[in-house]
């Protein structure tokens, strides 16, 4: 069956037996050579000479804002850990240490099991020495054989801002959270991984590379001293990052937004630079450094404010009236809608089978656009929306950046929802849905859902006349987005007319964010949003212009009423604090990358 | 072509499945060992995992050992492109360890390219079984070649150096054993040498010798001759250049295949403790469960790649030897069994299995005591790994199977 008879010449047989008696002898040449011959040599290395490769942490890089100012820094705490190889009795020792030092002899036993990874590893038993516990371990070290005492750079926030939702934190590595690292070289149980934040999105920026240190180390392990053959591998630290981050106005609008739940954000809308970023409520920021208390800890978990959550970049809200630039930019780009023309707002206006309201149930009387930006009326939206289709509307929400992330840089970032024709058939039916959703998605509500990061960009793109870039918390080359809002010049500067009108016509809603400093004009748009969760929603989006200098802000209560009576007041103090501090603060920084 | 279980059995030669039940056992007393002192779960060390092993290995070793013969040649092809896509499998997932080397099937990481090495053996051995008359030409060199280029080009993508090494030698031995002329195998490699000899001008000066003198005495057609030694000269001048030319993370690329990349510790340091351990180990070796060097973590990946070290600690320059005398007699007689073969296809296979065989066994043991650099490549039947086990056993399997001429 198998064709190919086989005929082998015997040289070639011949061939490969000497390739492989010359191979095996070779081998066992070799190992002749090294066991039995050099023997001696290497029995000597061996027991009196061991060299020990040991890691050493490389320090995290510094967090700093935009001026230089370290706000996460790294602070060397002490920590107590043991070679289990080395311990006789490790009740005893236990025991002992807790003597001296006051430690709970439970807490050290259940370190103990957590750090243990073999026998031969430092284990840590406790972290956060005070002096008094390094002294008295130090005054009693010939009683303690197997324990040593090493430095590990904590983080530590010097500034009184908290920030947290931003800057993240890190976490220490356990035996669960290092099964599921790739470069486990990197990590060792105890050691610091960014967890959440800047720290978890630029982990591998902060972190630096571990190096290498030889020790000669005797027969049971003991370091002996150093060792001259092997150069040691110097741990490379960490890069530090530098934000564009403001930690006086951060400060500052942490402090006014204390009393409220909302967001504080203020941003360079031509660079994307964020100068603030608040979310209310807050936390410490070292709350996840050193060990937590459960009562802490439950006060957080309960805290209805859910202080955990990041309200910038991942809370979900109505955008009310700040969205109404949307349908006007769109009406006035198809040449849908004549500024000058007017209608009459009685307070109400009866579609389909129910009643739209506006917020003055009095009525606005003759309006036309300008007009009902500046006072926020709803029933002129409320019919001139009806000229366009849920489609255009929608595709001039993403040309905002809605719908989508805003391509910042932290890891959790919501994408919020803009209903489109496919969405309303998805959510409702095919026949589900009529026209009156216009009605409510014109003046921001109905299934319209924005996260404030989004909102600042918006308003970024009507101040820049749609050249902003990417928001961005890590001072870096500014970003293009994916696409971006094309209008005509004349059609921004109307809107940009409009929204100056909003801060200071008599009537106008957003009278109270205007700070009155010389040179600078403020424009924005008020929102009061109404919601499932009680007060309506307080917004204000806008921006302040001097001469070349631009800032933008998006400022949200939680549950505040009127957007021109809680938001537009956070937002003065915010303009004030720039304006007054800018000469120092954008000129110098907007250049240097 | 009768198929017989029981004739099967009785004219099975025992020595060799002996042999690699020692080599086994070895191998497991070593990791027990090693599994002292590794913490942990004893159901998860390298230990009890091998041993777990050994049972598919039996039930590969059986399942290879039974099939009829004339299927494993009739299926060589097919296997073959199976194994191509295993070995690309793994790019679909994830990396384990920086690698691609892995596919994960509920839990257990399998590694394809182990099977792939001897797969690709039978697509050889039928590709040169099937065209033995035009051996001499140098057309019925280069196909083979092409055909072994495809998996191993896969695999040193992974990145493995060492499997792709373990794909691409057999195809010299089978192809020397099928009747190529040294000369054409000669021209093959003479490239790649003299791209790696470039780098420094006396490993090169010696190189062009060694050519101009293989080519002197080969007396091929004086114009092929001439151009073969300066088209060499000239790939071997040009390569800094191209090589200045490529961006440092391409460098980098084509660095980390030679660069041993186990351990951040460096691969001195590793040899340093290897040699070490075996050094002190002496004739009868420090006793099992006594190797400081291997209980004191000294030595680097010693439940795979540096098993060898803990044996040559432990158990001594005796064990060593016993090691390498079992190996070399599975290897010689497999050798014995290709000759006496009055089957072509048969006989390239076995050729095939005794050069993975060889290859392993010299290029990890003569790593441990920094004879070559290192490799991360796994010693036969002992180091810990369990796709290598059930893979080798399937490779006694075959050569059992195929091996015993007497009946065809």
């Amino acid at each position: 069956m198998l064709k190919a008879k086989n005929v082998i010449p015997k040289q070639r047989l011949i061939v490969f037996t000497i390739v492989v008696v010359i191979s095996f002898i070779t081998l066992i040449g070799r190992f002749f050579q090294i066991q039995v011959y050099q023997h001696n040599t290497y029995q000597t290395k061996a027991e009196a000479n061991r060299i020990k490769a040991v890691m050493r942490n490389a320090p995290r890089g510094l967090i700093i804002d935009r001026n230089g100012k370290i706000l996460v820094d790294n602070y060397p705490t002490y920590v107590l850990s043991c070679i289990p190889i080395e311990i006789e009795d490790k009740d005893a020792l236990i025991k002992l240490i807790s003597k001296l030092t006051g430690l709970d002899s439970l807490f050290l036993r259940q370190n103990y099991s957590k750090y243990y990874r073999n026998r031969f590893s430092p284990t840590r038993l406790a972290k956060d020495l005070s002096f008094q516990h390094i002294s008295v371990l130090e005054e009693h070290k010939s009683e303690l054989h197997g324990i040593q005492i090493t430095q590990f750079p904590e983080r530590y926030y010097p500034t009184q801002i908290s920030g947290t939702h931003f800057l993240g934190y890190v976490n220490e590595v356990n035996q669960n959270i290092r099964g599921k690292i790739s470069d486990k070289k990197q990590y060792e149980l105890g050691d610091l991984i960014g967890w959440h934040g800047l720290e978890k999105e630029y982990e591998s920026e902060l972190r630096g590379d571990k190096g290498v240190k030889y020790i000669e180390v005797d027969a049971f392990g003991r370091e002996v001293g150093n060792v001259d053959e092997y150069k040691d591998i110097p741990p490379n630290p960490g890069n530090n990052l530098k934000l564009t981050i403001d930690a006086k106005l951060q400060l500052l609008l942490e402090g006014l937004m204390s009393t409220y739940q909302g967001v504080a954000i203020v941003s360079n809308p031509k660079n994307g630079d964020i100068l603030s970023y608040v979310s209310s409520p807050s936390h410490a920021p070292d709350l996840f450094t050193g060990s937590v208390s459960s009562e802490t800890w439950s006060n957080i978990l309960n805290n209805p404010g859910r202080p955990l959550v990041d309200r910038v970049s991942s809370g979900l809200y109505p955008p009310g009236s700040t969205l109404k630039m949307i349908t006007a930019l769109s009406l006035l780009d198809k040449k849908l809608i004549d500024p000058k023309w007017a209608t009459t707002c009685t307070g109400s206006y009866f579609y389909g089978d129910r009643t739209f309201r506006c917020w003055n149930e009095n009525g606005h009387g003759e309006v036309d656009l300008r007009k009902a930006i500046a006072q926020s009326c709803n029933v002129y939206f409320y019919k001139v929306v009806q000229r366009l289709t849920l489609t255009e509307w929608s595709e001039t929400c993403k040309q905002f950046g809605f719908g989508k992330k805003t391509g910042i840089d932290l890891p959790m970032e919501k994408t919020g929802v803009i209903p489109t024709s496919d969405y309303m058939n998805a959510r409702y039916g095919r026949w589900g849905w009529s026209k009156g959703v216009m009605l409510n998605v014109a003046i921001g509500q109905g299934d319209v859902l924005v996260t404030p990061l989004q909102m600042l960009h918006y308003i970024n793109q009507i101040a820049t006349h749609g050249n902003a870039n990417l928001l961005h918390l890590v001072h870096k080359k500014p970003e293009e987005p994916s696409r971006r809002p094309v209008f005509s010049s004349k059609t921004w500067k109307r809107i940009e007319r409009y929204l100056t009108a909003v801060v200071y016509d008599n009537k106008g809603t957003g009278k109270a964010a205007n700070p009155n400093i010389k040179n600078v004009i403020i424009s924005g748009k008020t929102g009061t949003a109404e919601n499932p969760h009680g007060e309506p929603h307080a917004w204000f989006v806008g921006y302040g212009k001097k001469e070349n200098d631009i800032v933008s802000v998006a400022i949200l209560i939680e549950n505040g009423g009127h957007g021109g009576e809680t938001a537009a007041p956070i937002a003065r103090e915010a303009f004030r604090s720039h304006f007054n501090n800018s000469a120092l603060n954008i000129e110098t920084s907007n250049s240097d990358y | 072509m009768f198929f017989n279980a029981n004739n099967k059995i009785s004219e099975l030669s025992y020595k060799i499945p002996a042999i690699v039940i020692i080599l086994t056992a070895i191998g497991l007393f070593s990791l027990y060992s090693v599994s002292q002192h590794q913490g942990g779960d004893f159901f998860h060390s390298a230990f009890s995992k091998q041993l777990i092993f050994v049972i598919p290995s039996i039930i590969g070793f059986l399942l290879i050992f039974f099939i009829p013969r004339h299927i494993i040649h009739n299926y060589s092809y097919v296997l073959y492109v199976f194994a191509v896509i295993g070995v690309a499998i793994p790019y679909l997932g994830s990396h384990i360890a920086g690698t691609y080397r892995w596919i994960n099937i509920g839990g257990i990481g399998f590694q394809p390219s182990e099977f792939a090495k001897w797969i690709l053996i039978l697509a050889l051995a039928r590709y040169l079984s099937d065209h033995n008359i035009e051996m001499r030409r140098i057309t019925s060199v280069v196909i083979p070649f092409g055909i072994a280029l495809i998996p191993t080009a896969i695999v040193l993508k992974q990145p493995d150096l060492g499997s792709a090494v373990i794909m691409i030698v057999p195809v010299m031995t089978m192809l020397y054993w099928a009747g190529s002329r040294p000369f054409h195998l000669f021209i093959l490699v003479a490239p790649l040498l003299s791209v790696l000899t470039a780098f420094h001008t006396i490993p090169f000066t010696i190189w062009a010798f060694i050519l101009a003198i293989v080519i002197f005495f080969s007396r091929p057609r004086l114009l092929f001759g001439v151009s073969l030694f300066f088209t060499n000269i000239f790939l071997g001048l040009l390569w800094p250049v191209i090589w200045n030319s490529l961006r440092s993370y391409q460098q980098n690329r084509i660095l980390t295949l030679f660069k041993p990349d186990l351990d951040p510790l460096g691969a001195a340091y590793q040899i340093i403790q290897s040699k070490t351990a075996i050094g002190s180990g002496g004739f009868i070796g420090k006793g099992w469960g006594m190797g400081t060097q291997t209980h004191l973590k000294f030595l680097p990946v010693q439940e795979s790649d540096f098993i060898l070290s803990v044996i040559g600690e432990e158990l001594g320059f005796i064990s060593i030897m016993v090691i390498f005398l079992c190996f070399a007699y599975i290897i010689l007689k497999i050798l014995k069994m290709a000759y006496d073969s009055n089957d072509r296809y048969f006989s390239l296979v076995l050729v095939g299995v005794s050069t993975i065989l060889l290859s392993h066994v010299f290029v990890n043991s003569a790593m441990t005591v920094g004879l070559i650099p290192v490799k991360g490549l796994p010693l036969p039947f002992i180091s810990a790994g369990g796709s290598f086990l059930v893979s080798c056993y399937m490779m006694i399997g075959l050569i059992l199977n195929i091996g015993d001429t007497s009946r065809s």
